[in-house]
């Protein structure tokens, strides 16, 4: 009886340590991104090795996420949370890391990937104050949407997975090359397209495309928000439209989210062609993987401004 | 001109060119046009793997220019009013680095009211000015205060800190705090969806129900998609703050609702799931109780009028959100039921409002709900519609019921202006209109929880 007794107290306390144990070497790692773009990547240079779940779809303001109960289950049974930093997912990730209790994704642990260390942000407000919108303080966030981001993020992806999973660190820096590489033939392609951007003018909603525009030369005229995260004025729409008008601005840039009122009576003031961009995967059609986002990003733009295009790989 | 005001003169021009050329780039910006039209930004480029430099007061330190501008220091003499700075090492008691986050919030209101009982009128004022601090005390613990000022009063509404050193999903919350009563009770009420708190919790539980006391919660995973969270509280004063505008005249003794001696708790109690339907909603279910073990009534005029008393309050909440694809567009619908249980209540129905033997106590069981339904068609704006009904602890168990329209439009995430057409309806004080502009805004630094 008591040999019994003992088996099942060992049992039962084995049961417990290993449900608070993380994850063993050989099993596949338990990913949360905070964005398709980044779970795309993930599962590009985790491969088989790692699951993946991303908190946005993709069409979603990535600044007003709404946490659901599947996020809060996800991320307390993960062994790391990839997010893009910058303040990009203050709205969200806070709460989220601070209800799922879970210890493999505190910051400061090694499953809390910040993936935009070591990237200079543009737009970093010399002076922090809410005149100023709703900024963040560390400078524009959307560096997804830069040709370059890509690569960038693959190599924070795989110095996360890497310190994780030592043991499988070669297999994971084989399949980064591979995409990286992957990326490299699709930037030929891309800087063949961008190429004729430059000098180009344009408005956007959001000031979400900026590393895109700056990477080739485009021109931004203004930003229909007043500011970043505050509505249009009135007066804010009048000036937008004159000042369209007099620098022959004939495209304006918009994501899912904010394709709106504003963004159609400006439109329909100055007849500039809307465009809708993905501002993550998954944000409009054609934009599964990152790659395909960023082909389709330079389609519809190279489609609007009427330069060529090339066929894709 | 003699020589030395040649000297003089230029001397000044040479300061002043130099003033000008060290003018910050973010004063400059002051007088700029707004950024968002009509200019060119320049943005700087995108480097790649090359590391962030040193930001802000740090940036000196690094040998970097002070965006500030130059720091007066005495020839000899250390710099001890820098934060900072290359080799001198740790320099003062005062820094500032680990201040809590703090942030204001001020909240006011004007209303326009006809009413039947004859108190018309227009009315406004502050409603609520709150100070707030949170921080982190070490890796286990943070705190947080609410202080308000209301009406030339400055009160302690939270202080409570928050432990999490228990592991997996436990929390100790002691202190002051909001008990954990339904979806609506715990949170202050310039962050409600509509004016005030719906009429039933009012009656029930009070405008503001906080407790001193301990709660521990928990919560753990069904599946891929759900979780659920339990939470029970002891609390050694719970006071039912009720405001009189709240009241009737059979329902003034509510206010003093509250357990009198030291070793009578008020316990609180919660457990909720909530769950992911399809890709875009969520429901969530909840239970709630509160108990007052013991407790007496006390008068200005007659002291204690029943004692030993006790009284439990049940409810049952479900709510169901919907957000659009986009994340801009969202339905929220719910309905929460209440039952006030043992003494409600106790009203004069003698002569004399000095003799305790002419109050009546009520002991009957109470029932009131309410329902609402939300709908904001993007992030800036949205309309709603909220409907409460509540029977009163008094003899005849008289019904009021309150009818709420209210549309809210946010300038910014940061501040907003609602605008409440309301209609109470009661079997006591006939009906009472009002219209009210609200104004609320956010100072400083804010957060967003998990609403649950």
């Amino acid at each position: 009886m008591r040999t019994a007794l003992r088996s099942l107290l060992l049992g039962c306390l084995a049961l417990v340590a290993s449900a608070f144990a993380p994850a063993a070497e050989g099993e596949r790692l338990k990913c949360v991104a905070t964005i398709p773009d980044l779970a795309d990547i993930v599962r590009e240079v985790g491969g088989e090795r790692v699951e993946v779940k991303s908190i946005a779809k993709g069409p979603e303001n990535l600044h007003a996420m709404v946490i659901r109960p599947s996020h809060l289950v996800a991320v307390s049974n993960a062994d790391a949370l990839f997010q893009v930093g910058l303040s990009l997912e203050i709205a969200y990730v806070p709460a989220l890391v601070e209800g799922a209790r879970n210890k493999n994704v505190f910051p400061s642990a090694p499953g809390f990937v910040n993936c935009s260390i070591g990237w200079k942000a543009i737009q970093v407000p010399e002076v922090l104050t809410r005149q100023a919108g709703d900024v963040h303080p560390q400078g524009n966030p959307h560096l997804n949407l830069d040709p370059r981001g890509g690569a960038f993020l693959a190599d924070r992806v795989l110095e996360a997975l890497s310190k994780l999973r030592p043991a499988s660190s070669d297999y994971f820096k084989t399949r980064h090359a591979d995409f990286v590489a992957r990326i490299d033939v699709a930037r030929t392609r891309w800087d063949e397209i961008g190429a004729h951007f430059k000098g180009r003018k344009v408005v956007e909603y959001h000031q979400e495309y900026d590393y895109f525009l700056l990477h080739y030369g485009i021109e931004r005229v203004g930003t229909v928000e007043i500011r970043p995260g505050i509505p249009p004025t009135p007066n804010h729409l009048a000036h937008l439209i004159d000042v369209m008008k007099r620098e022959k601005c004939e495209v304006l840039l918009t994501a899912p989210w904010s394709k709106n009122n504003f963004v159609d009576r400006v439109a329909e003031a100055t007849g500039a062609k809307v465009v809708v961009l993905p501002s993550s995967c998954g944000g409009v059609e054609d934009s599964e993987t990152w790659i395909k986002m960023m082909d389709t990003v330079h389609d519809r733009l190279a489609k609007v401004f009427g330069t060529p295009i090339p066929p894709r790989q | 001109m003699t020589r030395t005001r040649l000297c003089v003169l230029l001397a000044a021009s040479a300061l002043s060119s130099l003033a000008r050329a060290q003018v910050p780039q973010a004063q400059q910006d002051l007088t700029a046009p707004p950024q968002g039209a009509g200019k060119q930004e320049k943005l700087q480029p995108a480097l790649q793997g090359a590391p962030l430099p040193p930001q802000g007061p740090f940036a000196q330190a690094a040998g970097q220019s002070n965006p500030q501008g130059t720091v007066f220091q005495t020839p000899g003499m250390p710099n001890m009013g820098l934060r900072i700075s290359s080799g001198m090492g740790q320099v003062t008691r005062f820094s500032n680095e680990f201040n809590p986050a703090f942030s204001f919030i001020v909240d006011a209101a004007a209303e326009a009211v006809d009413a039947d009982s004859g108190q018309d009128g227009l009315d406004a004022g502050l409603r609520s000015f709150e100070l707030t601090g949170n921080a982190w005390i070490d890796p286990y613990a943070w705190a947080y205060f609410v202080g308000v000022a209301e009406e030339e009063e400055i009160a302690v509404e939270e202080a409570a800190i928050h432990y999490i050193g228990l592991g997996q999903n436990h929390t100790l919350r002691a202190g002051r705090f909001f008990v954990d009563f339904g979806k609506q009770m715990q949170i202050h009420v310039h962050e409600l969806r509509t004016l005030e708190r719906p009429l039933v919790l009012r009656t029930y539980l009070g405008n503001e129900l906080a407790g001193e006391g301990l709660q521990w919660d928990s919560w753990t995973t069904v599946g891929d998609s759900t979780a659920i969270r339990w939470s029970i509280g002891a609390f050694a004063n719970a006071l039912a703050e009720v405001e009189e505008d709240d009241l009737t005249s059979s329902t003034a003794t509510i206010e003093t609702l509250a357990p009198r001696r030291g070793d009578d708790f008020t316990y609180t109690a919660r457990v909720t799931g909530f769950t992911d339907v399809g890709d875009r909603g969520i429901f969530q279910l909840g239970a709630s109780a509160r108990a007052l073990p013991s407790f007496e009534f006390v008068t200005e005029d007659a002291g204690a009028v029943g004692t030993d008393l006790s009284n439990t309050v049940f409810g049952l909440d479900a709510t169901f959100g919907w957000v659009g694809a986009t994340s801009v567009d969202s339905w929220s619908v719910g309905a929460e039921l209440l039952a006030s249980t043992g003494e409600n209540g106790a009203a004069l129905t003698g002569a004399d409002s000095t003799n305790p033997a002419d109050y009546t106590v009520f002991d009957e069981d109470l029932f009131g709900w309410f329902g609402w339904v939300d709908y904001a068609w993007d992030r800036f704006n949205a309309v709603g519609f909220q409907y409460s009904q509540v029977e009163l602890p008094d003899a005849a168990q008289s019904d009021v019921s309150e009818i709420e329209a209210y549309y809210t439009h946010l300038f910014s995430e940061f501040h907003r202006i609602r605008l409440v057409a309301a209609l109470n309806d009661s079997d006591i004080d006939g009906e009472t209109s009002r219209f009210v502009v609200q104004y609320t805004a956010v100072l400083g630094a804010h957060g967003h929880g998990v609403n649950w």
